[in-house]
Parts: C-alpha cells; sequence; structure tokens
C-alpha cells in the first residue's frame, strides 16, 4: 500500500517538475517571441532597425507592408500585429513597443501625444477625402453652396482636433460641430436651404458622426428641415437606405467609397480620386464638392523618432541611417 | 482550409502554424503551472481543515468574467506603466486572465477530491499516527488525485481555448490565424486556425490522460491489468484504502475513478 503511494507520488512530482522545467524554459522564450514578426530585412535602412505596428490585414494589404516596399523600397525591421489604428496601437506606439504605427490622418492621439504623420508625396495611400454623399434630389443649389462652404472651411488638422474634443474629451458631436460653425463664422442664419427637408445618416463610428451633426447644423442654419439617423452602420447597410430614401445625405470619404462603386479602381491622387468618383456613384445618388480633410492611413512615429532618424515622408525611412 | 493547412510553408514560415503552436503552448503552460501552484496547495489545506470553501465560491464566481473585458481592462490599466520594447505589456494581462480562468475549476478539483476521500481512511491514516501534513500528502492527496486531475484537465481545455485572445493582444498563438484570417477575409486560415485550437485542446487533454493513468494510484483507480482485476481486488494490494470502510464507505473513491475508465478499455 505505502509502496503504490509513494510510487504514485513520486509520479506526480516528476510530472510537476517536468512541467515545471519546460515552461521555465519556454517562459523565456515567450517572452522574446512576439506575435507576428516578420523576419528582418532591408539591411541598413533606417526602416530596417524600426518596429512597425499595425492592423492584421495591413500584413498582405497591397498598400500595407507589400506597397510600403514596392513604392517606397521600405522594408521595416518587424511587424507587430496590433488593431486598426484602434488603442493597441496608438498605446504601443506611445510607450514605445513600435516605432512606427499605422494609424488615421485624424486620429486623435496625433495631436494629444504629438506624433509625427510621414508624407506620402507618391500616393501609396489613395486619396480619403471628407464629402458629402446626397440624393440628387435633396442637392438643391442651397443644399450643395451650403454645404461646399463646409468642405471648403473643414482640412485634416481641423478635423482631428474636432476629433479630440469628441472622442478623447467626450463632448457632444452636435455642441463641437456646433461651436466650430459658429466659430469659423458658418453659423449664420439664412434661407439658402429653405423648404427642404434632409434626412442625414452617418457610419457608426464617432467622426462620422461629428461630420453628419455639422453638415446637420450647417443646412439647419440655412433654413432646411433636418432629421438625423447616426450611428447607422457599415456602408453595406448606409447606401442601399440612400438608394431607398431611408435616408438623403452623409458624410463620405472620396478613396473607400471609389472603391465601393468600382473595386478595379487604382486613382490614387485627390483629384483623381474625385473625378473617377463622380463616374462611378450611381443614380440617384451623386457626391458633392470635397473638403481638403482626408482621414486615410498614415504612417506614424513619435516626434523622439522623426528627430532621431530626421524623417519627414515615408520615403525617408529607406534612407541608410 | 485543407489546402491552407497542407501547405508547407504555412508551417514552417515564420510565424507560420509551428511558431505559433509552441507560443499557444507556452502561454497556456505558463498559465497552467501558475494556477496549479496556487490552486493545488489552497485546494489541499481548504479540503483538509474544512475551512474556507467560501473561497471556492469566489473563485467561481470569477469564472463569470468576461475574458476580453478584463484583457482589455488589465492592458489599459498596464500599458501607461511598461515602456520600451518586448510583449511584456501584452504577456502580462494575457496570463493574469488565463491563471483566473485556470483556477476555479483545479481548486474545486482539489477541494472535492480532498473533501470526498472517506472520513474511515483518513481515521486510519490518524490512528497509524500520521500528522495533518502527511495525512494531506499520503492519503489525501492520492486519494484526490483523480478529481484534481478531472480540475486541471478541464482547466487545461479552457486555457487552450482561450489562449486564443492572445492574438487580439498583439501576441501569438493560434488565434494568430483567427484574428488575421478574420481581418484579411483569408476565411480558409482563420477556420485552420480555429481547428487547429481545437485538436491542440483534444490532445492535451489526451496527453493528460496518460499522465492521470500513470499517476493515480491503482488502490484508488481501481485499474489493474487485465485478468488480475478480480484477484487483486481482493489481494491485499487492491484493499488498500477502500478494504477497511467496506461496501457504502468506498463511494468517494470509487466515483472518482469513472472518468479516467474509458482509457482504459
Amino acid at each position: 500500500m505505502k509502496k503504490a503511494l509513494t510510487s504514485a507520488l513520486v509520479a506526480a512530482c516528476a510530472v510537476a517538475l517536468a512541467a515545471c522545467g519546460s515552461s521555465g524554459s519556454s517562459g523565456a522564450n515567450g517572452l522574446s517571441t512576439s506575435g507576428g514578426a516578420s523576419p528582418s530585412g532591408g539591411g541598413s535602412t533606417i526602416a530596417a532597425k524600426l518596429v512597425l505596428g499595425g492592423s492584421p490585414e495591413f500584413k498582405t494589404r497591397p498598400d500595407g507592408i507589400p506597397g510600403l516596399e514596392r513604392v517606397y523600397g521600405v522594408t521595416f525591421g518587424s511587424y507587430k500585429t496590433l488593431d486598426a489604428g484602434g488603442p493597441l496601437t496608438v498605446n504601443a506606439l506611445k510607450n514605445g513597443q513600435i516605432d512606427a504605427g499605422d494609424i488615421f490622418t485624424t486620429d486623435p492621439s496625433i495631436q494629444a501625444d504629438g506624433f509625427v504623420v510621414l508624407q506620402d508625396p507618391k500616393n501609396l495611400y489613395a486619396a480619403q477625402n471628407v464629402l458629402p454623399l446626397i440624393n440628387k434630389a435633396k442637392a438643391t443649389p442651397g443644399v450643395t453652396s451650403t454645404l461646399k462652404a463646409v468642405s471648403d472651411t473643414l482640412d485634416t488638422s481641423t478635423l482631428t482636433t474636432l476629433n479630440v474634443h469628441v472622442i478623447t474629451d467626450k463632448q457632444d458631436p452636435a455642441a463641437v460641430a456646433q461651436g466650430w460653425l459658429t466659430q469659423v463664422g458658418l453659423a449664420k442664419h439664412g434661407t439658402a436651404a429653405q423648404g427642404v427637408s434632409v434626412k442625414i445618416g452617418s457610419a457608426n463610428f464617432q467622426e462620422n458622426v461629428l461630420l453628419a451633426e455639422i453638415y446637420a447644423e450647417a443646412l439647419r442654419d440655412q433654413g432646411a428641415t433636418v432629421t438625423t439617423r447616426l450611428n447607422i452602420g457599415s456602408r453595406e447597410t448606409y447606401i442601399p437606405g440612400l438608394k431607398d430614401g431611408s435616408i438623403d445625405l452623409i458624410p463620405e470619404y472620396s478613396g473607400v467609397l471609389l472603391q465601393y462603386f468600382d473595386p478595379k479602381a487604382t486613382a490614387v491622387s485627390s483629384a483623381d480620386v474625385y473625378a473617377a468618383l463622380q463616374k462611378v456613384v450611381p443614380a440617384p445618388l451623386t457626391v458633392l464638392d470635397q473638403s481638403s480633410a482626408q482621414d486615410k492611413d498614415a504612417i506614424v512615429v513619435t516626434k523622439a523618432t522623426a528627430d532621431k532618424y530626421h524623417l519627414t515622408s515615408i520615403a525617408d525611412l529607406a534612407k541608410n541611417g | 482550409m485543407i489546402q491552407w493547412l497542407n501547405d508547407p510553408g504555412n508551417w514552417t514560415a515564420p510565424g507560420g502554424i509551428l511558431d505559433q503552436l509552441r507560443a499557444h503552448l507556452q502561454y497556456s503552460i505558463i498559465a497552467l503551472v501558475i494556477a496549479v501552484a496556487l490552486a493545488l496547495p489552497v485546494g489541499l489545506l481548504i479540503g483538509h481543515t474544512g475551512r474556507g470553501r467560501w473561497l471556492v465560491t469566489v473563485a467561481n464566481a470569477m469564472r463569470a468574467l468576461p475574458v476580453v473585458g478584463l484583457l482589455i481592462l488589465l492592458y489599459v490599466m498596464l500599458a501607461p506603466h511598461i515602456h520600451g520594447k518586448g510583449d511584456t505589456v501584452y504577456l502580462l494581462p494575457t496570463e493574469i486572465v488565463l491563471v483566473l480562468l485556470a483556477i476555479p475549476p483545479i481548486l474545486a478539483g482539489t477541494v472535492s477530491g480532498v473533501e470526498n476521500v472517506a472520513p474511515d481512511v483518513r481515521d486510519a491514516a490518524a490512528a497509524m499516527g500520521m500528522r495533518g501534513s502527511q495525512v494531506v500528502r499520503r492519503v489525501e492527496l492520492p486519494n484526490a488525485l483523480p478529481l484534481v486531475f478531472s480540475g486541471l484537465r478541464s482547466a487545461t481545455l479552457q486555457v487552450i481555448a482561450t489562449a486564443t485572445v492572445a492574438a487580439y493582444l498583439g501576441l501569438g498563438g493560434l488565434g494568430r490565424f483567427v484574428y488575421d484570417g478574420q481581418a484579411s477575409q483569408n476565411y480558409a486560415e482563420r477556420n485552420a486556425g480555429a481547428v487547429l485550437v481545437a485538436l491542440l485542446a483534444v490532445a492535451a487533454d489526451l496527453v493528460l490522460a496518460l499522465a492521470q493513468r500513470y499517476t493515480v494510484s491503482r488502490g484508488v483507480s481501481g485499474r489493474f491489468p487485465r485478468g488480475r482485476t478480480s484477484e487483486a481486488a481482493d489481494g491485499p494490494g487492491g484493499g488498500d484504502l477502500r478494504g477497511e470502510g467496506g461496501g457504502a464507505a468506498d463511494g468517494p473513491p470509487v466515483t472518482a475513478e469513472t472518468p479516467p475508465s474509458p482509457h482504459t478499455a
């Protein structure tokens, strides 16, 4: 009896020890094994010394890692799979787990944390200008001119600032919209859109809600009857809604909208994308004048990294450093 | 999916299946070892003294915590304090979540295993002059082993399945394929990842079943080589710990043996 128990205990201890041993050694590796790290390459370029972080699909997307290599000859030392311009990427960049991140040009953290957006002179990322997508029947001259005034005034850094108010400071989008219109002198009461009733929708993310509120406030000031249906969802949900008249107007982004209507589109510059978009948007929809504000992918680094390697453009990453 | 699994490049590439399999096992084993180190002694103590049973209830209540929510909460809390390269900031929340998940089944298994040791067996041990610690180590633990193992196996299953969320925080593991496949609409990759996680969980369970077979005393499991069963059960060996009580008193250890028996067939 004792023998059986003793051998059981010894065996149990042996198994436990073996488990401890193997985990001990693997634990050490565990810290150094990074998730989606790819092999380093690129020789002695600046990029080869840096870790890039971004969304899972960025690894394989044509304008992701393959695009960086094809267009700029930039190969990062390794890639860390995080999220699509979300808190993981922003925090990792802030705390130094990665050196460069793929986040969006209007992300509030760019201003809040002083990140540097690297220029994209070769248009690796297609233009994503903010523009109103509207049902033609509602695009009266008055509505068109009111929204043009908004688009002309808005730019990327303004939109980023407004995002800080809405996303970081959690202010009410409608109040932020109203405040900005007043500040830039667009809140003047008029009659340009008198008699028009517009149903404004938005996609389900904060910036789009904010843009919808800006359109709504601007049109209200010009006498339109405005109702809003915010946070509808994705393009697959609201485009049919625009076509069947459940909503009349929604803030959109030129590049992704072009891809949606024409998946084979190749235009990348603001002007080309806008021209192509005007051709493919199906009736009864149309796009109005675009804003210079763009919410698109960008390779972003911290101020310290930018200063250290003298980075202003993605092309600088391919230099030897 | 079969095609994706059959592509040798997907297995051996850096960040391929073999790499992620190793990472997945690392996250799981680290969590399980820590959980055993915490839950086993505590469980033995609770079972032996009969005090602190509320701890089991608390541990069980922790199972209701949503894993992904806790993971993100811990990450957000830890992120500002950990700077520089390396995965520590991702590994720490992941392991904490997995340990929290692994503790309840092990603790509950150990406590009920010890509690279900027949009282007369414990009395006999005391009568033989064993001290409390000796009773725990030489009588209660060996008798509780089948239930301890059943707790460990259920914890392992859960930890391996849940270690998939490590990829959510940018770590590796087989979850990488699930998240990456989903994000890049490569559904073959995503499905293959899910199947691999399931296979790994089953494989780990088989390994533990085997370990259980060789560590649980025959006197407890009642498992004897074919042909010798009746003889041994009647003999001094089989009488081991069950003989004394006879009949109904065998109850707890005998029920405990039921899980492993399919494997003996």
